[in-house]
């Protein structure tokens, strides 16, 4: 009863996600319907290959839905003018930034881009979040290194902590442990979740790590051949989502410590 | 210096040659063997690496000659018939010999001034072989022309050298290398033994040279050497001739003072523009700005021009609007086989109180 | 980190180059002329009436078209080698210079192609760089056309590559039905020439220019954005279509003018932003901008003090002293710093 008062951040309605080419038209996933609250720290699973993807780049508004609708705070996305979506979502990509002779400071001061006025100078208030974003992400020590002095780590820490900058109630994040060693797979993914716990925002991101994102999300959105289902991970393993996940041959799911075994 | 009135005639003794040595031209020489000619031709570039030597054969002789046509670049049987010349400055002298009608090809002919010539053009007696570097190499083997009168800036014409292989001799004329207006002029002697006319080319020579010293000898009489100026700007940088160049000989030779006839080298100076306006911003007269053919074109290319005295003064003159009737400027074309009339010409608008009757042939005030 | 005031002190030193350069430059020349006649002349109270107008009607002209070339090929170099992310681009990568000549081919050889010889030759300044003008407009209006239907940048690229190699096709076939004198008058426009311009002249240049300078600061935002990638441009709310098109009007305005007016500069479009960058050590471009700006003025004003040969009657073409000493610079500066910072 308690989830339904929190604030609704990002919602779907009967979405329809896949590509229209000139012939025909190719569904990836059907009748998704989703909600996703204020705080949460959300994951996206799913087998290769099976559109993550393309429901990530249909939420960001890089694509456009083949039907249905997705509401962020209410407002549906394609009503935004792209400096108020810029305002309510904020993105951290897989590909390499074109620049990375940028300093930290002045790459995470990008992300007030959509506050600043037409030459791009920062008020004491911007310059306060970027502080902010940066003690955040424990960088703060890294503020004045170039970023391609850093290690990838390091370099994925300042593209959150950018993120953060932008001040908005959504963060969608692409494979952010992608590369990382495991170390720094379950470090990212904390620091989400206690970031998702401190600044109230709603996190999602998706990602291969399928145990890490049980253990540290709050809700996590499976997509399999034939669904799309978002629900709490203990509810997710007690309806045994997560063994229908992937073929059975090579790997099957452990209810009781929530990974995935290699068969003997 | 020693002037020699005559082409004297040098013995030796050994071989029986008779060697003509010309007192301007320096780039070629004719010798008379006991059956046959040799024309040889010396600067066909500047600073080619070796000399072309063709054999000349009159008609009459041909059965006595045992030539090795190895020794020779080309043997030739004179006098000839029909010629192809590529440049209009080989026209003149074939209509002062009274051989225009000899002329079979020209490449470029709407660059072609005289009008015998040109009415020639117009009844499809000369045909036209193309232009530049692309000369028509069939129809020039087409019309068998005895000889190509070509020329070249350096040793790859391959054009040239095609019509060569195929049997028609080829002989670059090198008159506009020659350093003096009255060597360029010499070179109607290369045309004369051509057609086996010598004596005519001799004396028509002499004629054109008689006249040239005597102008300047008019001309070196009088005290007043107004100050000259030459040429225009391409962009920043002016080109004018320097001062050993054929031009400024001329204007020595008409008793002017050129302003930069101290300078030596070979091709146009390239000066600044600060550098010319310096000297010459009062200079009495300009000649030769390029081709500009008005003052309002020369305003619209540059508007410093317009500061130049000889310009406020209206005493700026070119020979770039004396044009044949499809535009071939005249100057380029007779000017070389006459430098008397330009030489008369330059006195004439330097010093008008001389050649009273004299009306000037290819420089006009300009417009 | 370097911060405001240490630039606020680089520019300052920079500020004072660039007057020191302007004077330099409109001080040594061919005619040699004593510092204090030139400080008369400026003033007007000359005690030689033709250099005074030479320093008047001549240097002065010269030496602000070396700072508008300068600094508006820096400009416009910079713009695109943001906008396409590559720091091989140059002002002229949109086939800019390529449509110029083209246009100024057709003035200069194409009477020869279309007509008798020597026809007119009365192509007035004012032909050739309406010519050239119009030329690179062209070019333009195509690269616009495809940069309204293509998402990919890099697409708008290769049109500006198609462009130079048509030009340079119909270039030839033209040059081989031109006369000696209209290959030669071509070949001059292609050595870029700074000395050309009359004050009216210089009037136009600098209308048209400012325009071109105000659209680059306007994009200075948009392109600090483009420097995190396309992608996370636009989620942080930029235009990018907007952007593209203002930043590439502003190139074509400024490239375009310059190539008109001054011809071809090599060089300078793709070295000044480098090594500004490498000197500054930074690519915010609200530094950059006016940096590269004052920059590009200080280095062209240089190059053609060099040009000039002072003391001596002779000249050289500016391109030449563009190319050697731009090249051997970005060359050494690369070897230096081991990677391309961009």
């Amino acid at each position: 009863m308690t989830n339904d008062t929190k604030h609704i951040v990002l919602k779907t309605e009967q979405l329809s996600i896949g590509y229209t080419t000139k012939k025909k038209e190719t569904v990836v996933a059907s009748k998704i319907n989703i909600e996703l609250h204020k705080g949460e720290l959300i994951g996206l699973v799913g087998a290769n290959g099976i559109g993550k993807s393309t429901l990530l780049r249909t939420l960001t508004n890089v694509q456009n839905p083949l039907s249905g609708h997705v509401f962020i705070n209410t407002i549906n996305i394609t009503d935004f003018q792209p400096e108020d979506l810029a305002k309510a979502l904020s993105l951290v990509l897989t590909e390499q930034v074109a620049s990375k002779n940028l300093s930290v400071f002045e790459l995470v001061a990008l992300g007030r881009q959509p506050y600043t006025n037409w030459v791009g100078n920062l008020t004491e208030h911007d310059i306060n979040s970027i502080n902010t974003s940066l003690q955040q992400t424990n960088i703060e020590d890294l503020k004045h290194k170039k970023c391609f002095e850093l290690s990838d780590g390091q370099l994925q820490k300042v593209m959150i902590a950018r993120a953060l900058a932008q001040d908005t109630d959504l963060i969608i994040l692409d494979e952010p442990t992608t590369h990382l060693d495991m170390y720094h797979k379950a470090y990212i993914l904390k620091l989400l979740q206690r970031l998702a716990k401190e600044t109230n925002k709603t996190i999602l991101f998706s990602s291969h790590e399928i145990d890490l994102a049980i253990q540290l999300c709050d809700k996590m959105i499976v997509m399999t051949k034939d669904n799309v289902i978002s629900d709490s991970p203990c509810h997710l393993i007690s309806k045994g989502v997560f063994k229908t996940l992937f073929p059975k041959d090579l790997i099957d799911f452990d209810e009781n410590s929530g990974s995935f075994r290699v068969k003997k | 210096m020693a002037c020699k009135e005559e082409t004297k005639p040098i013995l030796h003794k050994e071989e029986n040659i008779v060697k003509y040595d010309f007192k301007y031209a320096k780039g070629f020489s004719i010798s008379e063997h006991l059956n046959y000619k040799v024309l040889t031709i010396k600067d066909p570039w500047p600073k080619a690496d070796k000399a072309y030597t063709y054999a000349l054969i009159q008609r009459d002789k041909l059965a006595e000659n045992h030539l090795n046509p190895e020794t020779f670049d080309g043997i030739i049987t004179i006098p000839i018939q029909n010629i192809v010349v590529t440049s209009t400055t080989h026209i003149p002298a074939l209509e002062l010999l009274g051989v225009e009608q000899t002329l079979v090809g020209f490449p470029g002919s709407d660059y072609v001034s005289s009008e015998k010539t040109r009415s020639r053009i117009d009844n499809g007696d000369i045909r036209e072989l193309g232009k530049n570097e692309g000369i028509n190499t069939e129809v020039l083997l087409e019309l068998k022309p005895d000889v190509v009168v070509g020329f070249g800036i350096d040793n790859s014409n391959k054009t040239f050298e095609t019509i060569k292989k195929s049997g028609i001799p080829v002989i670059y004329n090198g008159d506009w290398v020659e350093g003096s207006p009255l060597a360029k002029a010499e070179w109607i002697k290369f045309f004369g033994v051509l057609y086996d006319k010598t004596k005519e080319a001799d004396s028509i020579f002499k004629q054109i040279e008689s006249d040239y010293l005597e102008a300047k000898q008019l001309a070196s009489k009088i005290e007043n050497r107004p100050t000259v100026l030459s040429g225009a700007m391409h962009k920043d940088v002016w080109y004018l001739p320097n001062g050993t160049s054929p031009e400024a000989q001329i204007l020595n030779d008409a008793n002017v003072n050129y302003l930069w006839s101290n300078t030596t080298g070979s091709g146009s100076l390239a000066l600044s523009f600060e550098s010319v306006f310096e000297k010459a911003k009062d200079a009495d007269l300009w000649f030769s700005p390029s081709y500009y053919s008005s003052f309002e074109a020369l305003e619209k290319a540059n508007v410093h021009y317009k500061k130049f005295s000889a310009f406020e003064n209206k005493s700026v003159f070119t020979f770039a609007n004396t044009t044949g009737k499809t535009g071939g400027v005249l100057y380029y074309e007779l000017g070389t086989t006459r430098p008397d009339l330009v030489l008369k010409d330059i006195i004439k608008i330097c010093h008008p109180e001389l050649l009273k009757n004299y009306k000037p042939f290819f420089f006009k005030p300009l417009d | 980190m370097p911060n405001s005031k240490t630039y606020k002190i680089s520019f300052l030193v920079l500020i004072l180059i660039l007057i020191i350069c302007f004077f330099v430059n409109i001080s040594f020349g061919s005619v040699s002329i004593p510092l204090k006649s030139i400080f008369n002349s400026l003033l007007g109270s000359a005690d030689n009436e033709s250099w005074q107008y030479i320093i008047q009607n001549y240097r002065l002209p010269k030496a602000f078209t070396a700072i508008l070339v300068g600094s508006g090929l820096g400009i416009s170099g910079l713009l695109m080698q943001t906008l396409f992310r590559n720091p091989l681009a140059g002002p002229f990568v949109l086939g800019i210079s390529s449509g110029a000549s083209l246009g100024v081919a057709l003035v200069i050889l194409g009477s020869g192609f279309f007509g008798g010889v020597f026809t007119t030759l009365l192509f007035s300044k004012w032909s050739v760089v309406i010519a050239a003008s119009l030329g690179s407009f062209l070019v333009l209006l195509a690269v616009l056309m495809v940069s309204s239907k293509v998402r990919d940048t890099m697409a708008i690229l290769i049109i500006g590559l198609m462009f130079g190699s048509i030009t340079a096709a119909v270039v030839s076939v033209l040059s081989y039905f031109s006369s000696a004198e209209q290959l030669q008058q071509y070949i001059f426009w292609g050595f870029g020439s700074l000395g050309n311009l009359s004050w009216y002249e210089l009037l136009v240049f600098f209308s048209i220019y400012v325009v071109g300078i105000l659209l680059s600061i306007v994009s200075i935002k948009g392109l600090n954005t483009l420097l995190l990638g396309e992608n996370y441009a636009k989620s942080l709310g930029l235009n990018i279509k907007q952007s593209r098109l203002i930043i590439i009007i502003a190139t074509s305005l400024l490239a375009g003018t310059i190539t008109a007016f001054a011809g071809p500069i090599a060089f300078i479009g793709l070295a000044i932003p480098h090594m500004t960058r490498q000197i500054f050590n930074t690519s915010n471009h609200k530094i950059l901008l006016p940096a590269v700006f004052l920059f590009g003025a200080i280095v062209m004003l240089i190059c053609d003090s060099i040009a000039q040969l002072p003391t001596s009657d002779y000249t050289l073409p500016i391109n030449a002293i563009t190319s050697l000493i731009g090249a051997p610079v970005v060359i050494w500066l690369l070897v230096r710093k081991r990677k391309m910072m961009f």
